[in-house]
């Protein structure tokens, strides 16, 4: 366990050496936030009601989705392609440390800095504006929200680390990462709108992939628009999908890293 | 006891072939020519421990990957590899707590933090006790004299100066095994013969098994006893190092001192003339008739001294690697 301390400060300190690269990232999560935030007021101009959606409803959906993005989608498990490709991935392999583990210490120190800096961005913005947002009446809302919080970042984890492993075999993994996980994962997230606005047909495709668990889900639930019986079901879907990546990570990860040769020298 | 047992191992690379230019490029997309290259055939040997193993032999020789299907990187095709009686490639943390690789040309370091981050999270990695983390570091950094640079960023370091805190890295958890590919590589004259000394001390006190490549043929000279030569994959000797000279020298180096000067040409008839400088003249005799030139020579020309010599070990292992006449 010591170890993946002293890795999260390694890591943690790394983050100040390239902090030009880091107020970047944060600079384009913060537009993306205000854009979205923008269209959607936009949108609703004098009405309250639009899509089923009260206007505090949509502002609190689009702010969930801000943090949202930012803890969920935010990792440092991309990294590992390129150390494939490169062959610096030898210098993990040859020491008793456990892969997974290194990425997934890297991705928690990345999604808690993330994570401050997103809540005093976002939390200016509010004040400034001066919102209201939607926040549960029930205090097992917020128990049922963390647990499907977590049960994403874990999934998005392994789904990312997945990807990655397919450097292994692959020369180029960033073009397909980025249609996987940009226009498909991110858009059938629920991060531009609501998914249910869809209609209802295609819904029922798009809840059948991970997609809507990462984001959609979580924020359905904060809003307190799912039934008992829905939010056990999303938890329980999450929940199988994480097994099949987590599997399927695992699987191929066994065997690219047996069949790889260390290139670079 | 055997440190380390490898019994006919094997190992192929399929390396993807594109032809030059962006054309080429266009179709390696559709359709794609692999070529089989064989880097390790049938390779055995054992080395027991405390030895110090010089490996060496000429570029894609199949040196590194041996020592990564030693270090468990790779997976061999066929034959057996054993380690510290572990399978390199199960990859076991018992093992891998007990060995070290280090490449002088990848570097392990944080680039962008001081060589001690990563020092202080090898610690923990390993499971080093503070104590003896600290009196290891202290000795490493005081025989590699880095004291100074260890608060620099790593990417500020010279290259000399990155692969002592590479060794550093490497040892700290006082390894038992330990493959050294190129470790001197970047190292004034100075810094090389520190390294040298360094690594037998090393070897001595910790009776550590070490196997060290190198195209500085004075590291292996200086350190090692044994040494295996490997070339397209096949070991092509394995023994002492003056056995090599023995087995390949095909030539002595005759030198004689002169007291009067004579005809360049006249002297040409004894063998054939390497360098003559009034009063010492060389020649390059076959080893068989060295016996009878040298007489001739005491019996014809004005000598003052006369000196046979072995050609350099240097020398032997280039025309080696060149004419790939191994017996």
């Amino acid at each position: 366990m010591k170890k993946y301390l002293q890795l999260a400060n390694l890591t943690f300190q790394d983050y100040f050496v390239y902090r030009l690269n880091f107020y970047l990232w944060r600079f384009r999560s913060f537009i993306t936030f205000l854009t979205l935030l923008f269209f959607w007021l936009a949108i609703y101009g004098n009405q309250e009601s639009f899509l089923g959606y009260q206007k505090s409803q949509m502002i609190t959906y689009v702010v969930g989705v801000a943090f949202l993005r930012t803890i969920i989608f935010g990792t440092r498990s991309t990294d590992l392609a390129p150390q494939i490709r490169s062959g610096s991935l030898i210098k993990l392999l040859l020491k008793p440390i456990k892969v997974f583990k290194y990425f997934f210490t890297q991705d928690i120190v990345d999604k808690l800095l993330n994570f401050l800096f997103a809540g005093f961005e976002i939390g200016l913005v509010l004040f400034i504006l001066n919102f209201s947002l939607y926040f549960p009446q029930n205090i097992t809302t917020y128990f049922f929200f963390f647990v499907l919080v977590s049960l994403a970042i874990v999934l998005l984890f392994f789904i990312s680390m997945t990807l990655s492993i397919i450097s292994f075999w692959t020369e180029e993994i960033w073009a397909a990462r980025f249609l996987f996980m940009v226009i498909f994962m991110e858009f059938l997230a629920g991060t531009y709108f609501p998914l249910d606005i869809l209609p209802s047909w295609l819904t029922k495709i798009i809840y059948l992939t991970p997609s809507p668990y990462l984001i959609f889900f979580p924020m359905k639930i904060w809003l307190e628009q799912l039934s008992a019986e829905e939010i056990l079901k999303a938890i329980l879907i999450c929940f199988i999908w994480l097994l099949f990546f987590w599997w399927l990570s695992f699987f191929l990860w066994k065997k690219g890293s047996r069949s790889y040769s260390a290139y670079g020298d | 006891m055997n440190s380390i047992e490898v019994s006919h191992l094997k190992k192929n690379f399929f390396v993807f072939q594109k032809e030059p230019g962006v054309l080429g490029s266009f179709k390696s997309v559709f359709s794609r020519r692999y070529k089989e290259i064989k880097a390790v055939r049938d390779a055995s040997f054992t080395i027991k421990e405390g030895e110090l193993i010089g490996f060496i032999g000429p570029n894609g020789a199949g040196k590194t990957t041996t020592l990564k299907c030693l270090s468990g990187l790779l997976y061999p095709d066929t034959g057996q590899v054993s380690v510290l009686g572990f399978r390199p490639f199960e990859r076991k943390p018992e093992f891998q707590k007990q060995f070290a690789l280090v490449m002088g040309q990848k570097n392990q370091l944080w680039w962008d933090l001081p060589p001690m981050e990563t020092f202080l999270l090898n610690k923990e990695i390993y499971g080093v006790p503070q104590q003896q983390f600290k009196k290891t570091l202290d000795e490493l950094v005081e025989i590699l004299e880095v004291k100074d640079i260890l608060k620099n960023q790593v990417r500020k370091l010279s290259l000399g100066q990155r692969m002592k805190c590479e060794l550093i890295a490497a040892l700290l958890h006082s390894p038992k095994v330990l493959f050294l590919d190129e470790p001197t590589i970047g190292m004034d004259v100075i810094m090389q013969k520190k390294i040298r000394d360094f690594i037998k001390e090393y070897n001595l006190r910790y009776k550590a098994t070490i196997i060290l490549t190198s195209h500085y043929m004075g590291d292996v000279k200086e350190l090692c006893q044994r040494i295996i030569i490997i070339d397209k994959g096949r070991l092509v000797f394995d023994g002492q190092l003056n056995k090599i000279i023995k087995r390949y020298a095909e030539h002595k180096i005759l030198s004689v001192i002169l007291s009067k000067k004579i005809d360049q040409e006249k002297l040409s008839i004894f063998g054939q003339l390497t360098d003559y400088n009034f009063p010492e003249v060389k020649f390059i005799i076959d080893k068989k008739k060295i016996a009878e030139a040298s007489g001739r020579i005491l019996s014809t020309l004005p000598v003052v001294d006369i000196n046979i010599e072995e050609p350099p070990i240097e020398e032997i292992i280039r025309d080696l690697f060149t004419n790939k006449n191994y017996q």
